[in-house]
């Protein structure tokens, strides 16, 4: 088991919400080892353990835990040295989230977006009134890193470093924790509406005119742009999700 | 008790000026013990090898002590490698923290660049400004998502050995923490003052129209000396 303890995996372990807590769980975990935040061959924490860190019963992590074996991301061996193992599987990697997308409605995907415009519009306009020039710089180097990523785990886990820089730039904690909080929630699956060429210059585009509204305090730009950026992507995702059986 | 009279106040703005800088001094002294140790552990490995996690495990008494007797003020402590110093890893902190109730932990960051997005620490500003000036720093107040999520100040000091830069002792400080520790003072001012870090950023103040986080640009004050904050209590009105 590797260091369980670090900032994206709080966030992985951090307990799940109370409605419907078996998907919660499941798709929590599946983002993560989409994200590669748990690698293949990793063990998962103990069940009594895993449950008490995401907040359910050891009942609803032994269905969750199922169902994930059922989509081959978990393997459970019994006996000594035995435990949940994550095991990479064989599918192609966006069939694997096209799957994981058509566990979410439309509708639920609409009110994430909602939430999430609210948290991020919120931030920037903030942040617009709270920086300085150089609080932007790591900004400036997280947009030009997102730029160079190649491949999409890479692009994902800079993607959202985005989000949660400008939260903090807001000098808020309750909106930074919000942000990461939404990060794990969705991240893993914004990287699939970030797959074109286009999306991403878009995205990049978009990022770019938001720091110059920042930067300049124009804090209802700012508001609207970051408002938007979460818009165009989660119009995008869901767009994929129209896309999907199921 | 407020007071008016100039020369009073004079003599409160300088006394509220001085014991701001001696909160923050007990917070860098601790850190330049961390600092002093660090340095002689690794000058002890220089001569035959690099020094190693195992090594560093020997300030974990020194954190721990510090941690217990200043838990009202200082929240996380300990030792940030520069990137290739030690022997056995590409980067470390070796970084303890205050959890209350539930004791005392060490952070165990992801800092493997293909698993983390949060693994480059080298660009926060308690570990580039002391790197880039050689000179103590106080970083913040910030949202310190990598160890904490709490709004912080981090105190830090480069750590050297025969003039190479070995990383940074630091410590944090929870912004709540260092108000409680500071509003008693600045209450005794007779009109609204705050604190204010070297960028214009508001650190602590009794004034509601410019709460922590907020910027105060062209302001002037009283300088808390080697301390980068100012004491300013003349607040302009708040923007339109």
């Amino acid at each position: 088991m590797s260091k369980l303890s670090n900032g994206a995996l709080h966030a992985v372990f951090a307990p799940v919400g109370n409605l419907a807590r078996v998907d919660a769980v499941v798709r929590r975990l599946a983002d993560a080892i989409e994200l590669g935040l748990l690698a293949d061959g990793e063990q998962l924490p103990g069940e009594s353990e895993l449950a008490t860190r995401l907040g359910v019963s050891t009942v609803t992590l032994r269905e969750a835990l199922m169902a994930l074996r059922q989509q081959g991301l978990v393997t459970t061996r019994r006996g000594r040295g035995g435990g949940s193992f994550v095991t990479a599987p064989d599918q192609p990697r966006t069939a694997r989230l096209g799957h994981r997308l058509a566990d979410w409605s439309t509708e639920e995907l609409r009110d994430l977006a909602d939430h999430w415009a609210g948290v991020a519009g919120t931030a920037a306009r903030l942040a617009a009134h709270r920086t300085e020039p150089e609080d932007l710089v790591p900004l400036q180097r997280s947009l030009e890193e997102f730029e160079a990523a190649r491949d999409p785990a890479a692009r994902g886990r800079v993607y959202g470093r985005l989000h949660v820089e400008l939260a903090a730039a807001a000098q808020s904690a309750r909106l930074t924790k919000e942000e990461i909080r939404i990060q794990a929630e969705i991240g893993a699956l914004i990287c699939l509406a970030l797959g074109e060429d286009d999306a991403r210059a878009a995205v990049v585009e978009l990022h770019r005119a938001l720091l110059r509204a920042v930067r300049d305090g124009d804090a209802e730009l700012a508001r609207s742009l970051a408002e938007r950026r979460v818009q165009d992507a989660m119009e995008r995702l869901i767009g994929l999700r129209l896309t999907v059986a199921g | 008790m407020a007071v008016s009279s100039t020369a009073l106040v004079d003599e409160v703005v300088a006394d509220v000026v001085d014991r701001v800088r001696g909160t923050l001094e007990d917070v860098f002294a601790a850190v330049a013990q961390v600092a002093e140790r660090t340095t002689a552990i690794a000058a002890v490995r220089a001569a035959g090898r690099a020094p190693t996690t195992a090594d560093l495990a020997a300030l974990r008494p020194l954190l721990h002590e510090r941690l217990r007797r200043r838990h009202d003020l200082i929240s996380g402590i300990g030792f940030i490698a520069e990137p290739g110093l030690l022997g056995d890893v590409p980067a470390w902190l070796e970084w303890w923290q205050n959890h209350g109730e539930d004791g005392l932990r060490p952070l165990l960051p992801d800092l493997d660049p293909g698993t983390s997005a949060y693994s480059d620490y080298t660009h926060w500003d308690w570990f580039a400004l002391p790197r880039a000036t050689g000179e103590r720093a106080v970083a913040g107040p910030y949202v310190d998502y990598l160890c904490s999520d709490e709004y912080s100040l981090t105190l830090s000091v480069p750590v050297q050995h025969g003039g190479r830069f070995l990383g940074v002792a630091a410590a944090d400080v929870y912004l709540r923490h260092f108000e409680a520790a500071v509003l008693p003072l600045l209450r005794r001012l007779p009109a609204p003052a705050a604190l204010v870090n070297a960028r214009g950023r508001v650190a602590a103040s009794t004034d509601p129209r410019h709460l922590a986080g907020s910027l105060l640009r062209s302001v002037s004050g009283r300088s808390c000396g080697p301390i980068p904050l100012t004491l300013v209590t003349a607040l302009p009105a708040p923007r339109p």
